[in-house]
């Protein structure tokens, strides 16, 4: 170990300055958040006066009880599994036909290209609440184009019943977020040298054996962030569900982790109990996607030499 | 905070760093917000102010804006708040909790206990509000008295009846029913001609509350400090199995309520009734304006045939927020719009329900919308029904909880058979353990 | 975005690591240039296509449909077709109803989303260039957390900054949004990547010999050098602080504060007692979707060059 020159120790504090904003604010709004979530999860409130109601009211220590609660809860247990479910089925579904219009879309003659990329993309301009109000009106019996169309051909359908809402929600995020993904996926594909698809073309591979040997293992890394974003992003899943439950009789207020958390923290208006549902949710996103990161990075590093 | 401090002579890195940690440390232990409870100063003679009222009452601008032309100095601003699903109370609990509620807001009777316990209202005794106590029906003033303290101005009742579409009852030869067996008669007689005659709204709490309020239920009692809760009693049982026939038997829907589909149904004569409360005329005048003149009023069906029993869903005070600044003038802002004839006067014009005061109005001004009821004086009938309320039921605390838990076990119950028998001893146990969890006594009953 | 987070993670992005992006970059659509593919192929292609995009399309379709209706109509006609148009006549009403209230929060919207990604860009690009260019103890430290901050779903902190605020008098204020709106952790992660390979360490050098400060090396070299990558940071940000509903929700009480969406969905909520409602919703979401999806339409090329060099310079 060498002393620092002065060069270096010029350079960490100008580090230090350019670091500082960022840091101090990202301790504010990241660190500092769940540093309080957890302070509040472990504490309860106890009331006095006559029934509780007037009086004064104290904050005292709750262990994990409020853990304890929050898992015995079977509206928010069942919430977590309805979520994981969700992700089990959209997030693959959403990403292979993210990859099929992409690979498609470098398959086409040029000149439709540009429309195509282009109205697949549109709906990421459409936040999800109003593209659930949106969709709203499309899944409602009696006022739906669509619905009216399924009747007339004889097929009868319930966009909100409680085995469809689940996938009408589903339905919803993937309208939104395929031509995002799709973009990335592409941004992808054209960093790929050309000099590769000319010699697999030479070699007389056909256009299917090319997207299947060579275009699809190039853009793994963007299939796994494209993925992990979605895994976060459902676990996030709020929007949707809150604005479709007085639509449907099959949204509960635990329909979603977030949704329960909201609901005890503004309805039951019971913050301890919020926070620990807001820890518990941060705590498995991050196992989640660490988990999923690890795993992937594992079979990249014995799949592939690099 | 700018990128350029970087370039200052020189912090040291892990003060900076260490500071920030603090910093953000010291905000993670504040954990006890600033409580301040000197009394508000209120307004100085002649100082101009304003006050804020959030309410999603139909038209309740006109009557304010009425106040504002006659009573410049305390402007009075409404804030319309969506009443979807509670969302109005999660916004009033997330104000108070951020430190700024409005200085008014419209508070239905089953809600003014949830309210409590947090300390989100004033005890209106203190500015005088003892001396309008006349002015009120008596069973909607005490809604609002726990103890001695009084918490909100009485605004309205909802006593509930049957709105229907009489002009299909006759075509289809169904008499309007006059008990809940008739009613489960007409229910087939209905779907035989291809409509429905209600349906069971899995969320609606407010409505299903009013139907066991009717069947004789009390879900809520005192003892000591101790509330018990009864949700499971006789009388809501024999409601859950009545309902839950219903919907076996797929004879009613099983959609929300006041909500797009339903709206068109209403529309289109594919419902044909409607178990609705006073303040009903206006949604389905606004909502079905080209059914006009073919929907009459009801009572509500009874248990015993020729009974008198009934029920409110819903019904409304006027409270005061715990943060307001200028208490006394809310006060006489809150007594103005619910006693004064002109207010009243405008209110019932729009739709408020049924008056909480005595005087000021003839129940005869309460057929505003005669002409679509066929010129029909359904305001008796409401009238009628709100003298055969049982008056001693009373509201327990966090009644948006347990709405929310009842929603959530009809919506099992109706999605996968369960029974609704078997919900309402589910939301029971859970809600006593709600209660618990609030820091309240509770038990079961 | 770059080529995912498993490989870049480690790297330890030494400014020496390939100056010249740019080499790799290709641009239009007409790359390959080989033999076409028979007709049959490209029949099927764009049929495929040409069905997918009825999805995305079809829901866009309706919204303009209906924005022109009123609200009895909406119910009571075709959804996929109009009836009684009146385009003008109902821009007209969103626009003015409760004193023009929607202009307001449409305002607020552009406000949180614009000034939110400006600054949140700018701190990213500083932080991400400090990562990227200097070595100094607790480096990979402090980009590990920020990198564990991605993973952080935003609404699971929303919650608890919500309670931190109120605690500290700032809920219910511009601040309570625009405060978490400016802090990217995947904005820092980017700007490190794409610094650390664009930003050379001999340029760095010579302008230090020059006498330039660090900060000025940063504002006239750094900033210039990592423009693309800005921009896809201020877009991703941009976008995701317009799209975020829970934030504002559990934030704002005050509807003068509330952005364009939260605005629509208290109109929404209280159109069963007010029935015009439902037709300014849907006018009032049609109007707020169009200067994003034009923003999309006419960016994406630039995004997509963004995301693009992001990827190769990982």
């Amino acid at each position: 170990m060498k002393r620092p020159t002065r060069t270096e120790i010029r350079g960490a504090r100008a580090a230090a300055g350019f670091l500082l904003p960022f840091l101090a604010l990202f301790l504010f709004c990241f660190i500092a958040p769940i540093g309080y979530a957890l302070y509040e999860s472990v504490l309860k409130t106890e009331r006095t006066g006559a029934l509780g109601l007037g009086g004064e009211t104290r904050e005292v220590w709750a262990g994990f009880s409020n853990y304890a609660h929050a898992l015995e809860d079977d509206r928010f247990t069942t919430g977590f599994g309805r979520v994981l479910l969700f992700g089990a089925v959209q997030i693959p579904l959403m990403i292979a036909f993210a990859t099929a219009l992409a690979l498609l879309l470098e398959a086409a003659s040029a000149r439709w290209v540009g429309f195509f990329r282009t109205a697949f993309f549109l709906p990421y301009g459409v936040p999800g609440v109003i593209a659930s109000i949106l969709w709203g009106f499309l899944y409602v019996p009696g006022i739906s184009p669509l619905v009216e169309l399924a009747d007339a051909a004889g097929w009868e359908v319930d966009f909100l019943g409680r085995s469809a809402v689940l996938w009408s929600i589903a339905n919803i995020v993937t309208w939104q977020f395929t031509g995002y993904n799709m973009l990335v996926l592409i941004a992808q594909l054209k960093a790929v040298p050309g000099e590769l698809y000319e010699a697999a073309r030479i070699d007389g591979a056909s256009a299917w054996q090319v997207a299947r040997h060579i275009k699809l293992p190039l853009i793994r890394p963007a299939l796994v962030l494209t993925t992990v974003f979605s895994l976060i992003g459902t676990l996030q899943l709020f929007a949707e569900p809150k604005v479709l439950k007085p639509l449907s009789n099959s949204i509960d207020s635990g329909y979603t982790p977030n949704l329960a958390a909201y609901n005890e923290a503004f309805t039951s208006n019971n913050q301890h109990i919020a926070a620990a549902e807001a820890v518990l949710l941060a705590l498995v996103a991050c196992v989640l996607s660490f988990g999923f990161l690890r795993l992937v990075g594992q079979r990249g590093r014995d799949g592939e030499d690099r | 905070m700018s990128a350029s401090d970087a370039q200052g002579p020189g912090t040291p890195r892990r003060a900076v760093l260490g500071g920030a940690a603090a910093v953000a440390a010291g905000f993670a232990l504040t954990g006890c917000g600033s409580d301040d409870d000197g009394e508000p100063e209120g307004r100085k003679k002649g100082e101009k102010i304003t006050l804020t009222f959030w309410s999603w009452v139909p038209g309740i601008d006109k009557p304010v804006a009425l106040w504002n032309r006659r009573h410049p100095e305390v402007r009075v601003e409404v804030e319309k708040v969506s009443a979807v699903d509670g969302a109005q109370y999660a916004k009033m609990h997330a104000a108070i909790k951020a430190g700024k509620p409005p200085d008014l807001g419209q508070i239905e009777y089953p809600v003014v206990p949830s309210f409590l316990i947090d300390n989100g209202l004033l005890d209106l005794t203190r500015y005088g509000v003892a001396a309008h106590k006349d002015r009120f029906i008596g069973w909607q003033w005490q809604q609002s008295v726990f103890g001695k303290a009084v918490y909100a101005v009485p605004q309205a009742s909802g006593p509930m009846g049957l709105f229907l579409r009489r002009d299909l009852f006759d075509k289809w030869a169904i008499e309007p029913p006059a008990t809940w067996d008739d009613y489960a008669e007409a229910a087939e007689a209905v779907r035989r001609r291809g409509a429905w005659i209600e349906t069971f709204s899995a969320t609606n709490g407010n409505r299903f509350a009013g139907l066991a309020w009717q069947a004789g239920a009390r879900w809520f009692r005192t003892e000591g400090d101790t509330w018990v809760v009864s949700l499971d009693d006789e009388p809501t049982r024999k409601v859950a199995d009545y309902w839950d026939d219903l919907v076996r038997q797929k004879l009613i829907k099983t959609i929300p309520d006041r909500q797009n589909a339903w709206y068109k149904d209403i529309q289109t004569g594919a419902m044909a009734s409607w178990l609705g409360a006073s303040w009903g005329d206006a949604l389905l005048v606004g909502n079905a304006p080209r059914t006009a003149g073919k929907w009459r009023v009801a009572p509500m069906p009874q248990w015993e045939k020729g009974g008198h029993a009934h029920a409110n869903w819903g019904g409304s005070t006027t409270a005061v927020f715990a943060g307001t600044r200028y208490p006394k003038d809310a006060l006489e802002f809150a007594i103005w719009l619910n006693t004064d004839p002109d207010s009243i006067a405008l209110l019932i014009e729009n739709g408020y329900g049924t008056p909480g005061a005595k005087k000021g109005y003839a129940t005869s001004d309460l057929d505003v919308h005669k002409d679509f009821f066929g010129g029909q004086t359904y305001s008796r009938v409401f009238a009628e029904a709100s003298r055969g309320v049982d008056t001693s039921w009373r509201w327990g605390p966090a009644t948006d909880t347990l709405y929310q838990r009842l929603g959530d076990a009809f919506t099992a119950a109706v999605g996968n058979g369960g029974s609704f028998r078997s919900a309402l001893a589910k939301v029971q146990g859970e809600t006593v353990w709600d209660l618990k969890e609030k820091g309240l006594k509770a038990e079961a009953g | 975005m770059t080529t995912g987070l498993t490989e870049d993670a480690p790297a330890d992005g030494t400014p020496e690591a390939d100056p010249r992006p740019q080499k790799n970059r290709r641009r239009g659509t007409g790359r390959g240039a080989g033999p076409r593919p028979p007709l049959r192929y490209r029949i099927i292609t764009v049929s495929l296509l040409a069905v997918a995009a009825l999805y995305f399309l079809t829901p866009v379709y309706w919204l303009a449909v209906s924005a022109t209706k009123s609200s009895s109509d909406l119910f009571g006609t075709f959804g996929f077709w109009f009836h009684d148009p009146r385009p003008l006549d109902r821009l007209r009403q969103v626009l003015t109803h409760d004193d023009g209230i929607y202009v307001r929060w449409f305002l607020n919207s552009l406000l949180y989303a614009g000034v939110g990604a400006l600054v949140a860009t700018l701190l990213s690009a500083a932080a991400g260039y400090a990562l990227a260019v200097y070595r100094f103890p607790g480096r990979e430290a402090v980009f590990n957390v920020v990198l564990a901050g991605v993973l952080i779903p935003g609404t699971a902190l929303a919650l608890p900054l919500y309670l931190l605020f109120s605690e500290l008098g700032l809920a219910n204020t511009y601040a309570a949004v625009l405060i978490p709106s400016v802090v990217s952790p995947f904005g820092v992660y980017l700007c490190r990547i794409y610094a650390a390979a664009a930003v050379p360490g001999s340029l760095l050098e010579a302008a230090r010999i020059d006498g330039a400060g660090e900060t000025r090396i940063f504002t006239t070299l750094g900033l210039r050098l990592m423009t693309p990558a800005l921009v896809t940071v201020f877009l991703f940000q941009f976008v995701h602080i317009w799209n975020n509903f829970f934030l504002p929700l559990v934030m704002l009480s005050d509807s003068d504060l509330y952005p364009v969406q939260l605005g629509l969905t208290s109109w929404q909520g209280y159109a069963d007692r007010q029935p015009e409602l439902y037709q300014y919703t849907v006018g009032g979401a049609l109007l707020s979707v169009l200067p994003l999806m034009v923003l999309m339409g006419v960016l994406q090329r630039y995004w997509r060059t963004g995301l693009t060099e992001g990827s190769v310079k990982a």
